[in-house]
C-alpha cells in the first residue's frame, strides 16, 4: 500500500489523503474521523453509523463506496437530519438494464460461491450479485425479479430458475450507555481495518475476538463504555456482580450473529432460497439493561421499558410506538434486541417484523432508472397544426389544435361555408369474421342486425352496470365486416372492453385497431358538398352512408355523418396521406373561405346540437336514461352487455337527469353549480355563448324535485331555463341537406 | 430525544367474554373510532373489537394520512368536511397528539380541460363548506416553491385548485387514541382474534365465529378492510366491491421544507413531507384487483420518475421504504356505510383511497346508527342498498390515489 499524494478527497471542506483500495469509511478513519461522530462499526453495509453525505447524495454508507480523488463528504448534522435540497437537482438519466438468466446468486462469500458453481456444473446460466463489488440488491420482487443498484447504473435481473440468498450474517451490535462513542468497532470490522493499515491503538474485546489482532479479552458482562466522544475504556461485570473498568483505545464486539435475511423474507412465497450464515437462526443477545438500541430513530432500553408498560406488547407495535427499526438500516442494529427485550419480558420470541424494500439505499432516481412518460400521441397532422398556428392541448390524450386564433371565426366556417377539422384521434376498429355480427349484437344495445351495408349508426357502448362507456359509430361494411369508432380518449379501454368480450364468448372474429395507422378529416359545412365535388366526389353517400371513394386522388372511406350540426363527411385514409389530403383540401376550398376548426369550435358547435361528449357531460354512473338518450337502446333486441341492469334500474323512478339549459349572457363557467331557489340540484357539465342563437347554451345535471325535472334555474346568479335539446336546428335538416 | 416515541397513550387488554352488546370486526381506524363514538357519545361500553392481527395493521397503518374535504359531490364535501372538524379537534377532546399539521393541498392542472376542472371543484367545495380556491401560477409557486412550474418540459403546471384545509395526521396515532378512549371507557379489543364466521339465527347475525370459539352479539359490524367481500357474503351478502392494492414509498429523512401535499390528475401521484422529514410519495391504485401487500418495483420506478419530473429535488434523495395496502373499491367512489337488510349486521366499507379521511367522521356516523337504529343524514346517501335503488354517488373527486 503506498501513499499516493494524488489520493485525496474532502470532509466537511478540509482535504483528507487516502491510501489506494480504501473505501471511503476508512479514509475518514484513517483521518481520524468519524463519519457519524460515533457508534459501533460494522464496515459491512448492515448498521447506520457510517452515513454521510457524498457527492450530493445523503445516507451513503461510506463503508460501501471506494474513495475516489476529489470525492465530497459532508457528515451529516449531528443533531438533525441533513437539509432538503433546495433548487433543482439537475442529474443524468439512469439506466436500467434487463438481464436474463436462469439462477441469481446474491452474495459471493463462500457459500455464495459455492451455490453458483454447482449451479453453473449444472448448466445454468447464473448471475451473482455482490455488494463488495458494488452490486446492492434492493429488493425481490414479483417476476421474480431481483433488482441491483450498481456502479453503472440499476440491474433488473430475471432468473428463470431460483434465487439464492447468501449474504451471511450481520454482527450484533452492542447495546449499552456510552455505545455512541467513537473506537467502537464489530469483531471483522476491528480485522479489515487492521489489515487497512490503521493503528486501532489499546483494543479490548468483548465476546468473539477478531482475527488477527493482539487484543485483551474483556470477560463478564458489558456495563457501559466510558470516554469523552470516544471511547477510554470498557466497564465489565462479572458472576459476582463486581464491576471492573478497563483502559482502551478501541473496542472490538463479538456478540453473535444475525442472517441478512431480509431478502429471503421479502421473497416469501417465490423461488428464494438461502444458503450460508442467511439461512441460519438469528443469535439472541442477552436483554438489554440500558443503552441506545434503535440509533436511526434514537430509541433507548428504557423507551422499549415505557412503551411495553403503556400496552405495547406486540413487536410492530412497539416499533410503531418508538420507530425502532424505521430508519436507514430498517432494523439491523436494534430487531435482535427488541426480540431479545420482549422474549425477556413474558412475551415469547417474535418472528423478525416485515421485510420491505429497499434493503440497500438508492436515490430516487436511481429508483425511476429507464422511466419514461407515457407519451401524450400527436395525429399525422399535428405539423400542418403548427404551421397554421394553432395552440396544441392535450386532450382527450392526444396532443390536438384547440384553436387557430380565431375560434368564432372557425365556428362560423362550419355555420356558413366549409371547414375542415382532424379528427383522425378518433378510435377506429374494423372487426370481422364470421362471428362479427354475433358479437356487434351482444355487445351494443342497438339492432345490429337491421344495420345495412354501407350504413352507419350512433351507438353507446355500456358496462354490465348499464353504465355509458363510451359513444361512437357502427358501421356496416358487409355481411361480415364492420367499422366501429370510438371517442379519442376512450378508445384504448374500448378496446380491451371489445377484446375481452370476443375472447370470453370465443367467437370467430377478427379485430384490427386501426386508430394509430388511419388519418380521418372531417369535410364540414353547408359548401362540404361543393368542396368534395371538387375534390372528385360528386356524388357523395348520403346521410348515414359510407362509401369507398377517391378524394383528391387519394383512397378514401367516406363516412357522412354529422357531429357538427352541418353537413359532415368523414374522410378515413391512411396516415401517410393525411398531409397531402389536409393540404389539397385547403387548396381547393380557398375561394370557399375554408378554415380548419380546432377542438374549441367543435366543443361549441357540437354543444348547440346537445350532442354530448362521453366523460366530460356523463359520469362513470350514468345510464341512457339518466343522458337522455333512451333511444339508443333497444332492450326488445336480446341479451346485450347492461341490458339486466337497465331493465332492473328503469323500474326504479328516476333521480338525477343530463337537461339542455339556456340562458341570457355570457356562458357561465363549466362546472358552475345549478340552484332552485336556494336548493341544490346540480351542476353544468358543457356551457359555450352560443354566436348562432345570441345566448348562453349548456348542459348540465339536474335533479328531479317530487318526480319532475325543474324548469327555472339559477346559474352564477343569473335566471337559467331548462330547454329541450338540440338548441340548434332541431329537425336536423342542415346536417341531412 | 425522540419526540415520536408514543409517552401518554395506555392501552389496556382484557380477556374476551362470550357476548358483547355490539362486536365490530376489525380494528383498525374505522372500527377503533366506531368503538369510541359509541362509548363516549352513546354510553354503550359493552364493546369489543375483534382485530386478526395487531390494531392499525390493515390499511389504517399502511395510508399516506391526507385528510381532505376537497370531493366532488357535495354529500361527500359535507361528510368529510365534518371529518376534517372532527380531526381538527381530536387531540383537544382527547389530551392526545395525532401530529396532526394542517399543510393545505394543492391539485395540479396542466392542460384547459384539467382546469377547467379544478376550478369546478373549487366551486363546488366553497359552497358546501370546503374551503377550496382556484389558484394560478404565481400563488402555485408561493404555496410551494419547489415545484419545476414547467413540469420536466413535459406536463407544465398551469393552474391548480388549493385546499387550505387539507392536513395529515399520523395514522398509528389516530389508532392508539381511539383504541385508548374506548378502552378506558370499557370497551375490550383482542388482537390475534380473526373472525371465521358469523352466526346466524334465521336471517339475523346474532355473533361471530372465532378461532378461540364463539362470541354473541346484539349487533356485528364489519369495519373489515381487504377481505370485507369474504365476512360479507358470510351474512348471504354480496358487496360490489373491488379490493385494489395501492403502493406507496418514502425517503430517508431530510429537515423539514415542504409544506404542502402536491397531487397531480394527470401524473397521478402525490407528495407531502412527514412530521419526521421523508418525502412521502404515493400513486394510483394497481389496476389488477388483489389482496396481496406485496411491492411492485414497477410502481417504485414509474412513481418516483413522475414525482420527480414535478418536483426535481427529489432526484437525489435516498429511498427508504416502500409498502403496499389495499383498497375496497365501490363502483362509484364513495363509501358503503350502515344497515345492510341482514338483522343485526353493519357495514362500513367502500373506503377505497378514501377511508383514513373519514375515520372520525365514518365512526362518529356509524356509532349514532347502532345506538339509535337511525340511519344518520349525513351518511343515508352512502347505504348500501344505493346500487339496487339505482342511487350511486360517483364522484369525481374521488381520485384512485389518496
Amino acid at each position: 500500500m503506498t501513499n499516493d499524494k494524488s489520493l485525496r478527497l474532502i470532509v466537511d471542506g478540509s482535504l483528507v489523503e487516502f491510501f489506494a483500495g480504501d473505501n471511503a469509511l476508512v479514509a475518514l478513519l484513517r483521518a481520524g474521523l468519524h463519519p457519524s461522530q460515533g457508534g459501533c462499526l460494522c464496515l459491512a453495509g448492515d448498521c447506520p453509523h457510517c452515513l454521510a453525505t457524498v457527492d450530493g447524495v445523503s445516507y451513503v454508507r461510506t463503508c460501501q463506496v471506494a474513495a475516489r480523488p476529489g470525492m465530497v463528504i459532508k457528515r451529516h448534522p449531528s443533531d438533525a437530519p441533513p437539509p432538503l435540497p433546495v433548487g433543482d437537482c439537475p442529474g443524468t438519466d439512469i439506466i436500467a438494464r434487463h438481464i436474463y438468466c436462469d439462477v441469481v446468486v446474491i452474495g459471493m462469500g463462500e457459500s455464495g460461491r459455492a451455490a453458483a458453481a454447482e449451479a453453473q456444473r449444472d448448466g445454468k446460466d447464473v448471475i451473482t450479485l455482490d455488494a463488495a463489488a458494488g452490486q446492492e440488491v434492493i429488493g425481490i420482487y414479483p417476476g421474480p425479479l431481483v433488482v441491483a443498484r450498481t456502479r453503472d447504473g440499476m440491474a433488473d435481473v430475471h432468473p428463470h430458475g431460483e434465487i439464492v440468498v447468501a449474504t451471511g450474517a450481520a454482527e450484533i451490535h452492542p447495546v449499552a450507555p456510552g455505545n455512541h462513542l467513537a473506537g467502537i468497532v464489530t469483531a471483522r470490522a476491528a480485522t479489515r481495518l487492521a489489515v487497512a493499515g490503521i493503528d486501532l491503538g489499546r483494543v479490548v474485546a468483548i465476546g468473539t475476538p477478531p482475527e488477527g489482532i493482539a487484543v485483551e479479552q474483556a470477560a463478564g458482562e458489558l456495563v457501559r463504555f466510558d470516554g469523552v466522544d470516544r471511547v477510554e475504556a470498557v466497564v465489565m461485570r462479572n458472576e459476582n456482580g463486581s464491576e471492573r473498568k478497563i483502559e482502551c483505545d478501541t473496542v472490538s464486539i463479538g456478540l453473535g450473529l444475525c442472517p441478512r435475511d431480509a431478502l429471503l423474507r421479502m421473497g416469501n412465497g417465490l423461488a428464494v432460497r438461502a444458503v450460508g450464515a442467511a439461512a441460519r437462526t438469528s443469535d439472541i443477545p442477552a436483554c438489554p439493561r440500558a443503552g441506545t438500541v434503535c440509533h436511526c430513530a434514537g430509541v433507548t432500553v428504557d423507551d422499549l421499558e415505557s412503551v411495553r408498560a403503556r400496552g405495547f406488547h406486540e413487536l410492530e407495535l412497539v416499533k410503531r410506538a418508538t420507530l425502532a427499526g424505521t430508519g436507514t438500516c430498517q432494523g439491523s442494529v436494534c430487531l435482535p434486541y427488541i426480540r431479545s427485550f420482549l422474549a425477556d419480558r413474558g412475551e415469547s420470541l417474535q418472528p423478525p417484523f416485515t421485510a420491505r424494500p429497499v434493503t440497500r439505499q438508492l436515490t430516487v432516481g436511481e429508483a425511476a432508472a429507464s422511466s419514461y412518460h407515457q407519451a401524450t400521441p400527436r395525429t399525422a397532422l399535428d405539423g400542418e397544426h403548427r404551421r397554421l398556428g394553432a395552440q396544441m392541448e392535450r386532450a382527450g390524450g392526444w396532443w390536438r389544435p384547440w384553436s387557430y386564433g380565431d375560434t368564432v371565426g372557425e365556428y362560423w366556417a362550419v355555420r356558413k361555408g366549409v371547414s375542415i377539422g382532424d379528427v383522425s384521434t378518433l378510435g377506429k376498429m374494423l372487426v370481422s369474421g364470421p362471428g362479427a355480427l354475433e358479437l356487434l349484437e351482444r355487445l351494443y344495445p342497438t339492432k345490429v342486425a337491421t344495420l345495412k351495408p354501407g350504413r352507419s349508426r350512433y351507438v353507446l357502448l355500456l358496462n354490465e352496470r348499464g353504465y355509458v362507456l363510451d359513444d361512437g359509430l357502427i358501421c356496416r361494411d358487409d355481411k361480415t365486416r364492420f367499422t366501429l369508432t370510438f371517442t379519442s380518449g376512450g378508445s384504448s379501454f374500448a378496446e380491451l372492453w371489445v377484446r375481452d368480450w370476443a375472447e370470453s364468448w370465443r367467437l370467430d372474429v377478427r379485430l384490427l385497431n386501426q386508430t394509430m395507422s388511419l388519418g380521418a378529416i372531417n369535410v364540414t359545412g353547408p359548401l362540404a358538398h361543393e368542396l368534395l365535388a371538387r375534390a372528385g366526389v360528386g356524388d357523395p353517400p348520403q346521410y348515414l352512408h359510407h362509401r369507398t371513394a377517391t378524394v383528391t386522388g387519394i383512397l378514401c372511406r367516406v363516412f357522412r355523418l354529422s357531429f357538427t350540426g352541418e353537413v359532415s363527411y368523414e374522410l378515413h385514409h391512411s396516415v401517410a396521406d393525411s398531409v397531402t389530403l389536409w393540404r389539397r383540401l385547403l387548396r381547393l376550398g380557398a375561394d370557399l373561405g375554408i378554415k380548419p376548426h380546432g377542438v374549441e369550435a367543435l366543443l361549441m358547435l357540437r354543444l348547440e346540437k346537445g350532442h354530448i361528449v362521453v366523460g366530460q357531460d356523463t359520469d362513470f354512473d350514468s345510464t341512457p336514461r339518466r343522458i337522455n338518450h333512451e333511444w339508443a337502446v333497444k332492450l326488445d333486441k336480446p341479451d346485450f352487455v347492461g341490458r339486466q341492469a337497465i331493465l332492473r334500474t328503469d323500474k326504479v323512478p328516476l333521480d338525477r337527469q343530463l337537461a339542455g339549459l339556456e340562458m341570457e349572457g355570457p356562458a357561465p363557467a363549466e362546472g358552475a353549480l345549478i340552484w332552485k331557489g336556494s336548493d341544490y340540484v346540480g351542476f353544468v357539465t358543457s356551457s359555450v355563448f352560443s354566436p348562432v342563437l345570441g345566448k348562453a347554451v349548456m348542459l348540465g345535471w339536474l335533479k328531479l324535485l317530487e318526480g319532475e325535472l325543474p324548469a327555472e334555474l339559477t346559474i352564477v346568479g343569473r335566471p337559467a331555463r331548462r330547454v329541450p335539446t338540440p338548441f340548434y336546428d332541431s329537425e336536423g335538416s342542415r346536417a341531412r341537406a | 430525544m425522540n419526540e415520536f416515541i408514543e409517552r401518554n397513550v395506555r392501552l389496556s387488554w382484557h380477556a374476551a367474554k362470550r357476548s358483547y352488546e355490539v362486536v365490530i370486526v376489525g380494528g383498525g381506524g374505522h372500527g377503533l373510532a366506531t368503538a369510541y363514538y359509541l362509548a363516549t357519545r352513546h354510553g354503550i361500553t359493552d364493546v369489543a373489537v375483534l382485530e386478526r392481527k395487531y390494531i392499525g395493521a390493515g390499511n389504517t397503518g399502511r395510508n399516506t394520512t391526507v385528510i381532505r374535504a376537497n370531493y366532488g359531490i357535495p354529500e361527500a364535501v359535507r361528510f368529510y368536511q365534518r371529518s376534517l372538524d372532527l380531526y381538527a379537534s381530536l387531540e383537544e377532546e382527547t389530551g392526545r397528539g395525532i401530529t396532526h399539521r394542517q399543510k393545505g393541498l394543492l391539485w395540479l392542472a396542466h392542460s384547459e380541460t384539467g382546469i377547467r376542472a379544478e376550478r369546478a371543484r373549487a366551486e363546488l367545495n366553497t359552497a358546501f363548506g370546503a374551503g377550496t380556491e382556484y389558484v394560478g401560477p404565481d400563488e402555485i409557486k408561493k404555496i410551494c416553491p419547489q415545484l419545476d412550474m414547467a413540469g420536466g418540459g413535459v406536463w407544465p403546471i398551469l393552474g391548480a385548485s388549493y385546499h387550505p384545509g387539507g392536513a395529515t395526521a399520523r395514522h398509528d396515532r389516530v389508532v392508539w387514541t381511539y383504541a385508548e378512549g374506548a378502552m378506558q371507557r370499557g370497551v375490550h379489543i383482542h388482537q390475534r382474534t380473526a373472525v371465521t364466521g358469523l352466526i346466524m339465527d334465521g336471517d339475523r347475525v346474532t355473533g361471530v365465529e372465532t378461532a378461540a370459539g364463539p362470541i354473541s352479539a346484539g349487533a356485528v359490524v364489519s369495519a373489515v378492510g381487504g377481505h370485507v367481500t369474504a365476512l360479507a357474503s358470510m351474512a348471504g351478502l354480496r358487496l360490489p366491491i373491488r379490493t385494489h392494492p395501492l403502493q406507496a414509498f418514502v425517503t430517508n429523512r431530510y429537515g423539514l421544507g415542504f409544506d404542502p401535499i402536491v397531487s397531480s390528475s394527470n401524473l397521478l401521484f402525490y407528495a407531502s413531507q412527514t412530521a419526521k422529514g421523508e418525502m412521502l410519495l404515493g400513486a394510483e391504485i394497481d389496476r389488477q384487483p388483489s389482496y396481496s401487500y406485496r411491492s411492485g418495483h414497477h410502481f417504485l420506478q414509474s412513481c418516483g420518475h413522475r414525482a420527480m419530473t414535478l418536483l426535481p429535488f427529489l432526484r437525489n434523495l435516498r429511498v427508504l421504504r416502500q409498502w403496499t395496502g389495499v383498497c375496497d373499491m365501490s363502483p362509484d367512489y364513495s363509501p358503503v356505510m350502515g344497515k345492510t337488510g341482514v338483522g343485526g349486521f353493519y357495514i362500513t366499507t367502500g373506503w377505497g383511497t378514501w377511508g383514513f379521511k373519514a375515520i372520525p367522521v365514518g365512526g362518529e356516523q356509524m356509532a349514532e346508527l347502532i345506538a339509535t337504529g337511525e340511519t344518520p343524514d349525513l351518511i343515508a346517501p352512502f347505504s348500501l342498498d344505493r346500487f339496487a335503488r339505482d342511487r350511486t354517488m360517483a364522484d369525481r373527486g374521488s381520485a384512485g390515489t389518496h
